[in-house]
């Protein structure tokens, strides 16, 4: 069987392009690093990719809103052939910058499907500051969510200054109810962040840090999974060290838990 | 006709940029303001028809889930009202990304003279008094060096003006002139130079008036057009002649005595002796040295197919005038030039040390910039520079001192990554030949940063001119690198280097020596508006450019690719092998100088320097008794300002990205004390990594800058063995800040001990690099760190920095999986202190707090230490270290409770069982700093092997690891001294900044 193509996409001030990418090939598909003008000018074709990555950086500088002008760019360039991507029954991961562009470009949240309506949004972090710590994240078992299939939880970095999720609470309650929430900051200890920073590290409501589309096919997050590709990334890694040396842990089975992520994206070609 | 659209959160959102201006007002300034809202402004001066003003106001300007927008000022209840936008000229990054992607949406091109303005405004509810609502505008929110802003009151404000239209825009109407200078005589030439702000040094003058009156040259200039000398050509011996781009003092000849002991020497060149002379030694011992001491940065081998490169510098000047444009210039700067290294660089990581004055500063002298804020600044400098380009920085240093009240210290590194080879050639190497095209990429030039490195080059007065002032654009940097690296590995690039101090002077002059020779057409060079002289075009230092050559047969793919990546490249003249620097606008020569000029005839400049002993400057021990109260004072230490946590400085910078990130900046149990080093794994497919780690201990220039720095070489080296670092790959970067050391009886009467402060200095360098056996892979010298402040009756005041040397050092680590931290993992282990304690507490830390300096320096035995490092590294190597910390500024005390804080966890420690010479009170046992030394904790089971390895070396027992997390210290006489939860260490040591973020 021919491997499962996922194009990450590059360009315009983006910068999580090789780490993404490797987290993909680490779960098993063959990455293409490929420059947004290289999609418009159709030079690259979306028809060869299965999944395609919106990946985390600074597009434009994101001076004008994060994510705003790349989703501009994209919609009215090539904003037909994104939504038929995602008919196709493809999947698109949206990460930090790419979550931001996922929800200007309204492919998130999708409802109705709907993917061109802007109703959600990220946006300054209350603490007023960019932000760069780990988080402990709860998975939404219920959601349809491909990427976070049998997971319940997991840690991973943030680094935004622009990650408060907000929106009307009409939408909220839809997004509930649909299932769409898949990601909340939690406790070190599994509870609901409640708000409280730093756990919640930027004020979003009801501790939401990725929502994924009626279909579970559309994923965005702000934590950045890509950034958790080797057990060594883990700030409590030489702790973890000690205790193997010592015969107190066992040794983490299966992929690194930001892989995993990437993993689910390619078994589900291949299941 | 000119618009303007105005765009807020919707009043339901926290404006959380409006409550950090509230949270500043108050604490800074005890000023209440009840609620600020932040209004983003956008001008757009460009024909656009009502409809498609309204759709980018919707489309790309106005969230509809967050904001509201209109083309009419919004009506927001307000008592006092701030404008703040950017002077014309000023780098204008949103603006600049709005008319992108205004030109994006609507498909259309702007003209050349239409363009797109961003500003604020800020809305505030309080009843301020006219005063306090000046302060908050000019001391938080505007600097005029680089911004205009207006205040209005409620009364003052029409809700149906606004602000009003304000159009920053650059208008030259002149004609691009050429001038011709007179060197009829030295004195003439002298005028000018002062007239123009040459800068000429007065001993170059009559070799410059010499070139030019050569017969030989005045027949070959009048072929050309050419008589007496033009702008551009002084301009261009003036910048290339500068302390910054030719390093006179370094390169100077150097009057040494010691005047305690009579011994006398002359030294010619510190840089041959004492940099290039080691360095070269050095790389034919260390096979993993690639390339050193001559391209953009050094070259280091990481690993068969990878080598890293690695340079720093510094940026006070531009960041003491305005902070935030200066620190991001300089370390989006220092990030171009590994990518002009070799055939180019990715960067990998960068770190920072920001040395300014008291925080807290409430003193009667007046800087530009109160310390608070300027450091603010050049922390979101660094932040938006290093985030926004996508690199990570996980290590840096901030630290404080009356000293650079007068100029502050901005240092930035950069570490990157290449191939070692690229289409089968030497990745490290390049050249030019003649018929390459120059090109230059990236930004645009305009009249910014013109003068900035004669500016750097001399003391801050009020006289220094604003112009040189800059604000770094990571966005058009970032394409750039991406496009460059992809160019490089299609093999297009033939040479690169970055266009920094000097602008295309500096880069294109450099670079020609490689073919000898080059002919550049100053009108093909794009500029960003229009008006500038030939001479300002040359000189002119806009940011994020560099200067390529390629052969023409890659021209084509060339530009497809740079077009590809939006980025603007422009071919702006050919390399040739003429010996001739020669420059042409519109056919017209501008310039015409043999390239050897620069290499020949200059004199050398000239330094006397006087060294007394401490002891004969009369200073002493300070005569203390033992405290009594051992916790307090430990808690106090913790809490000093140059000890306590800067937690909030390292959580805003990205030190993740590219997923990279083996050992952060926080570490610990609770991710909150910082580590000894960072480490990266550069290359995600391979385990091996690299250590990286910078010291700078200025305070104990108080006392003899020789041992300052075996001090500060010992601890960067330190660190690394610390976290993993491999002692037999261990690279440095010396980046020298001093005050000024020509001596001036009035001016700066102290210049010959500051000169031999600076002799000594380097003295140490060259011993603890042999000793160590570090080569000099990079370095930097920033001369003229002083600056005259204005005091209480309007007199000034010269205040001069500590002498300072940020030493970097980088190593390889074969396995990062080997890697440690310092905190300590389990109760029960044992803790070991590694090295020997003496009585130096000459500039430490501890006598500071008492205003003392004493005169017993922590003194380096380079042959002893490096035996222990090395026997560490290898305890380390195979599994017996569970964490390990170096003892560094404040002395054992302080560094135990670093390593208590880390694991949140106890520790028993018994001061009678840590090695020491002449010691016999506790509080020199706790806060002497004296170098070499390490806390480390092994598990009991290693005991045996731990001992054996270390036998001989220093190494004992001297408590173990408990499970009460409190930090119990027994004194000598056995006695408990120090009590201490973890929890108040923490509180601490957090007190002073922990409320920032």
């Amino acid at each position: 069987m021919s491997r499962v193509n996922a194009l990450v996409l590059t360009g315009y001030g983006l910068n999580c392009d090789l780490e993404t990418a490797h987290a993909f090939e680490r779960a098993g598909a063959q990455a293409h690093r490929v420059h947004i003008n290289a999609l418009i000018d159709g030079s690259v074709s979306l028809d060869q990719f299965q999944i395609m990555a919106f990946i985390g950086g600074f597009s434009w500088g994101d001076d004008h809103g994060a994510g705003v002008i790349q989703a501009v760019r994209m919609r009215t360039r090539i904003g037909e052939r994104l939504t038929q991507f995602i008919e196709q029954g493809r999947l698109v991961i949206g990460i930090c910058n790419g979550f931001q562009c996922l929800v200007n470009l309204g492919l998130l949240p999708g409802l109705d499907g709907d993917y061109t309506r802007r109703s959600v949004a990220l946006t300054y972090n209350d603490c007023g500051n960019f932000r760069n710590d780990w988080v402990h994240l709860k998975m939404n078992t219920s959601s349809p969510c491909v990427f976070t299939k049998g997971m319940e939880s997991i840690e991973l970095p943030v680094r935004h200054g622009e990650g408060k999720f907000f929106t009307d609470n009409a939408i909220y309650q839809q997004l509930a109810a649909n299932q769409q929430i898949v990601l909340r900051y939690a406790l070190p200890d599994g509870r609901p962040a409640r708000g409280v920073f730093p756990h919640n590290p930027n004020g979003s409501m009801d501790d939401i840090a990725g929502i994924c589309d009626p279909t579970g096919r559309v994923f965005g997050l702000m934590p950045h999974p890509e950034a958790y590709n080797h057990w060594t990334n883990h700030p409590q890694w030489t702790r973890l060290k000690e205790n193997l040396q010592r015969g107190l842990a066992e040794k983490p089975k299966g992929v690194v838990p930001g892989v995993r992520v990437f993993k689910n994206a390619v078994n589900y070609f291949i299941d | 006709m000119p618009s303007r659209i105005e765009i807020t959160l919707k009043p339901e959102l926290l404006d959380a940029e409006g409550e950090g201006l509230r949270r500043k007002a108050r604490d800074y300034f005890g000023v209440q303001v009840e609620r600020v809202r932040t209004v983003h402004i956008v001008t757009i001066d460009a024909e656009l028809s009502a409809e498609q003003l309204d759709k980018v106001r919707s489309e790309i300007f106005t969230n509809p889930v967050t904001q509201y927008s209109s083309l009419s000022p919004l009506n927001i209840d307000a008592d006092w009202i701030f404008w703040v936008g950017f002077r014309p000229g000023v780098r204008d990054n949103a603006g600049a990304t709005a008319l992108e992607a205004i030109e994006d949406l609507l498909g259309v091109h702007l003209g050349k003279d239409e363009s797109v303005y961003t500003s604020k405004r800020y809305c505030l509810k309080g009843a301020l008094t006219q005063a306090e609502a000046h302060k908050i505008a000019a001391q938080l929110l505007a600097n005029d060096i680089i911004q205009q802003w207006k205040i209005f009151s409620a009364a003052d404000w029409d809700p149906e003006q606004g602000v009003g239209i304000i159009i920053p825009k650059v208008r030259l109407d002149r004609t691009p002139t050429l001038t011709k200078l007179s060197i009829d005589s030295d004195e003439t030439l002298q005028r000018l130079s002062n007239e123009r702000n040459l800068a000429l040094n007065p001993n170059d003058i009559p070799v410059i008036r010499a070139y030019f009156l050569d017969p030989d040259v005045l027949n070959q200039r009048r072929q050309v057009g050419l008589s007496e000398p033009t702008d551009v050509e002084l301009e261009y011996i003036s910048q290339a002649r500068s302390d910054h781009c030719n390093h006179n003092t370094f390169r100077g000849l150097f009057h040494y005595k010691d005047l305690s002991s009579g011994e006398e020497e002359k030294i010619s060149s510190l840089f041959k002796t004492f940099i290039e002379q080691p360095t070269l030694a050095l790389e034919k011992i260390k096979p993993w040295v690639v390339s050193v001491l001559w391209d953009n940065a050094g070259v280091g081998r990481f690993d068969d197919d990878h080598y890293y490169t690695i340079t720093g510098e510094t940026h006070n000047s531009p960041s003491n005038m305005e902070a935030y444009g200066g620190a991001i210039t300089g370390i989006v700067g220092i990030y171009r030039d590994p990518l002009g290294t070799g055939l180019g660089s990715r960067l990998i990581m960068g770190s920072y040390g920001f040395c300014v004055g008291p925080r807290d500063y409430d003193g009667e002298l007046k800087p530009h910039l109160h310390p608070r804020r300027l450091l603010d600044g050049v922390i979101e400098g660094v932040r938006d520079g290093g985030n926004k380009s996508g690199i990570p920085t996980p290590f840096g240093q901030v630290l404080f001192d009356h000293g650079y009240m007068g100029k502050c210290l901005v240092y930035v590194t950069a570490l990157g990554i290449m191939p070692a080879k690229v289409k089968g050639q030497p990745a490290e190497q390049k050249t030019i030949l003649p018929g390459d095209l120059v090109i230059m990429c990236g930004g645009r030039v305009g009249k910014d940063g013109i003068h900035g490195v004669t500016a750097s080059s001399e003391t801050f007065s009020e006289h220094t001119p604003a112009g040189h002032v800059q604000i770094g654009d990571p966005y058009t940097q970032k394409k750039m690198h991406d496009f460059l690296l992809e160019a490089r590995d299609e093999g297009l690039i033939r040479f690169i280097t970055d266009n920094g101090g000097g602008g295309l002077s500096s880069s294109v002059g450099e670079s020609a020596r490689f073919s000898n020779g080059c002919h550049i057409q100053l009108e093909k060079v794009p500029l960003k508006y229009a008006g500038l002289d030939q001479w300002e075009i040359w000189v002119s230092e806009s940011q994020e450019r560099m200067t390529i050559a390629i052969a023409p047969e890659h021209e084509q793919r060339f530009f497809e690719l740079s077009a590809m990546h939006a980025v603007e490249s422009t071919v702006i003249g050919r390399y040739t092998d003429t010996g001739k620097l020669h420059i042409t606008y519109q056919g017209e020569t501008c310039a015409y100088v043999d390239l050897d000029l620069l290499t020949a005839g200059f004199p050398q400049w000239q330094f006397y320097a006087l060294w007394r002993s401490p002891e004969d400057r009369a200073m002493f021990e300070p005569v203390l008794r033992e405290p009594r109260d051992h916790n307090a004072l430990l808690l106090e230490m913790l809490a000093r300002p140059n000890i306590c946590s800067k937690a909030w400085v390292a959580r805003q910078y990205d030190h993740e990205v590219q997923g990279t990130s083996v050992i952060k900046p926080l570490v610990g149990v609770g991710r909150d004390i910082h580590s000894d080093a960072a480490v990266l794994r550069p290359v995600l497919q391979s385990q091996r990594g690299l250590a990286f780690s910078q010291a700078l201990l200025p305070f104990y220039s108080r006392i003899d800058a020789f041992h300052m720095t075996t001090c500060t070489i010992d601890e960067a080296v330190r660190r690394l063995i610390a976290v993993g670092g491999d002692p037999e790959h261990i690279g440095g970067v010396d980046n020298f800040c001093w005050p000024t050391i020509q001596y001036d009886p009035v001016g700066n009467p102290d210049g010959r001990f500051k000169a031999a402060q600076l002799v000594r200095s380097c003295k140490a360098l060259r011993e603890m690099c042999m000793a160590y056996g570090i080569p000099l892979l990079s370095g930097k010298d920033s001369m003229y760190v002083d600056g005259h402040l204005s005091g209480r009756f309007g007199e000034t005041h010269k205040v001069s920095a500590l002498e300072s040397l940020q030493f970097s050092a980088v190593s390889v680590v074969p396995d990062i999986t080997r890697c440690v931290t310092l905190d300590p993992k389990m109760a029960g282990d044992l803790i070991y202190v590694i090295g020997t304690t003496r009585n130096e507490l000459g500039g430490s830390e501890y006598y500071d707090l008492f205003g003392e300096v004493g005169c017993q320096v922590p003194q380096v035995k380079p042959e002893r230490f490096l035996r222990r490092y090395k026997v560490l590294s290898r305890a380390i190597t195979e599994g017996l270290v569970a964490s390990a910390h170096g003892i560094y500024r404040g002395g054992l005390g302080v560094h135990l409770a670093m390593k208590a804080m880390a694991g949140e966890i106890g520790l028993e420690v018994d001061l009678s069982a840590v090695r020491a010479e002449n010691m016999r009170r506790n509080d020199e046992l706790l806060y002497s700093e004296s170098a070499g030394r390490l806390i480390v904790t092994i598990n009991p089971d290693h005991r045996q092997r731990f001992e054996n390895l270390f036998h001989g070396l220093s190494a004992t027992c001297v408590g173990r690891v408990t499970g009460d997390n409190r930090l119990k210290i027994r004194g000598i006489d056995g006695r408990t001294i120090i009590d201490l939860t973890v929890p108040a260490l923490k509180q601490a040591w957090q007190k002073p900044f922990g409320d920032l973020i």
